[in-house]
């Protein structure tokens, strides 16, 4: 059951199509498995756009140009829907297959390996582009983060399976946005493990005990 | 209509979208059945000048604005086979495309690529498709059912079968390839489909 959803404000922004993009792919991703979200955006679109139909159109005249639009637009040739090839949505690690939501579907050619990080963690990047960079973690049972606080934000949406933090519980298709105000240590005790789709803009700070000799080499993981 | 005369002879806001939505959905629905030109103008007299003013606001100049209007009729003319009345208004499914294609003209105006387009945030212009993987694994299950199946068949009929149904090569190829007659080709290929036919019968 889904308990952690984006703000409405952040929702409202993405039905708005005016919340920075990568906010707008974890939102997105979330919209996919989360019904009640959808529900609100489809809301929050349809208020949009009575706002903006609503508005007093401006009178200067410009009759022609929308004459000669009008006649260009559909006078071009009829548009054939191109056949879009169905993208594979599994995304596979050893031998185990995850469905991902449609918003992430594209990344299963983006992700590279798997690789192994402390304990019983997997990470995969996957390249946005200019956006920069996101990451599947996976956590085995028993697998656990180290404590840690954030230097900037970090979002999280979990897949598949379920974990906890110390904070919170959380299952598949919650979202969360931590920042430097979060101390939390993530672990999984799913007989599944949880895979989780995370994005964060800046190394996480670990806060205890060895954990600590990771700062130095933070960025290289966990980014 | 003469120059000079606002285009809307109701004024300015008079009409919410709400009053006209069923007047607009069986003017969408004209548009995408019969490609009535009628339809489609009354739709963008409705719409165009109130895109407009959003696209000004939110583009900034004139010509920036214009190219978001007309992009966004565009999508409405051809796509509005696509439009469902069942699931929202007129001016929300426009809007949505307006919202899209302002997304995607801002990302490349910032000379952003392609690696995040407004279709994958907001999926408002693809057919509907059958979820991939229900499909995926539905041909899995076939598959592995006829791969058994195809097994049971003699080896002449089924090295035909595989040429052609798997490797995707004509008869002709076919009969090039084994040395045999085009004729024998054809025969191996109606006995095997008849096999199989009467093997997933008996499955059943």
């Amino acid at each position: 059951m889904i308990n952690f959803h984006p703000q409405l404000a952040h929702l409202r922004a993405f039905a708005e199509g005016t919340c920075p993009t990568n906010l707008a792919l974890m939102i997105s991703a979330h919209v996919d498995m989360c019904p009640r979200c959808q529900a609100l955006t489809t809301q929050a679109q349809e208020e949009l756009s009575a706002e903006v139909f609503a508005a007093p159109v401006d009178s200067v005249v410009v009759e022609q140009d929308f004459k000669d639009m009008m006649l260009q637009i559909t006078q071009t040739a009829d548009f054939e829907p191109a056949r879009v090839q169905p993208v594979s949505n599994l995304l596979e690690l050893d031998g185990r297959h995850f469905a991902l939501p449609r918003a992430l579907a594209r990344y299963t050619r983006k992700t590279g390996n798997w690789s192994r990080l402390v304990g019983k963690l997997w990470q995969a990047p996957v390249d946005l582009g200019q956006e920069g960079q996101a990451n599947f973690i996976y956590m085995e049972k028993g697998g656990r983060v180290p404590e840690h606080t954030h230097k900037g934000t970090e979002f999280t949406l979990v897949i598949d399976g379920q974990f906890s933090d110390g904070l919170a519980d959380y299952d598949c298709g919650d979202f969360t946005i931590m920042d430097g105000s979060n101390k939390h240590m993530p672990f999984s005790e799913a007989d599944e493990g949880c895979l989780v789709f995370t994005m964060v803009d800046k190394p996480l700070h670990f806060t205890s005990g060895l954990a600590r000799l990771l700062n130095p080499f933070s960025q290289l993981f966990f980014k | 209509m003469l120059v000079g005369i606002p285009l809307e002879s109701k004024h300015s806001n008079a009409v919410v979208p709400k009053d006209c939505a069923d007047e607009m959905s069986a003017y969408l629905a004209l548009v995408g059945q019969a490609r009535c030109k009628r339809s489609f103008a009354e739709v963008f007299n409705y719409f165009a000048p109130r895109l407009r003013s959003y696209a000004l606001k939110q583009m900034g100049n004139e010509a920036l604005a214009m190219e978001l209007v007309q992009d966004t009729m565009s999508n409405v003319w051809q796509k509005s086979r696509l439009f469902n009345a069942d699931k929202g208004a007129p001016s929300t499914w426009i809007f949505t495309i307006a919202r899209n294609i302002r997304f995607d003209m801002l990302r490349k105006q910032r000379n952003r690529k392609e690696d995040i387009c407004a279709d994958d945030l907001w999926p408002i212009l693809c057919e509907q498709t059958a979820d991939v993987n229900e499909v995926a694994l539905d041909d899995q299950v076939i598959l592995q059912e006829l791969g058994q199946l195809f097994d049971e068949l003699p080896q002449k009929q089924r090295v035909v079968i595989e040429a052609i149904y798997i490797e995707g090569k004509s008869q002709q190829e076919v009969a090039d390839q084994l040395s045999i007659p085009l004729g024998t080709v054809k025969s191996r290929t109606r006995l095997a489909l008849q096999r199989l036919k009467e093997m997933l019968k008996d499955n059943d």
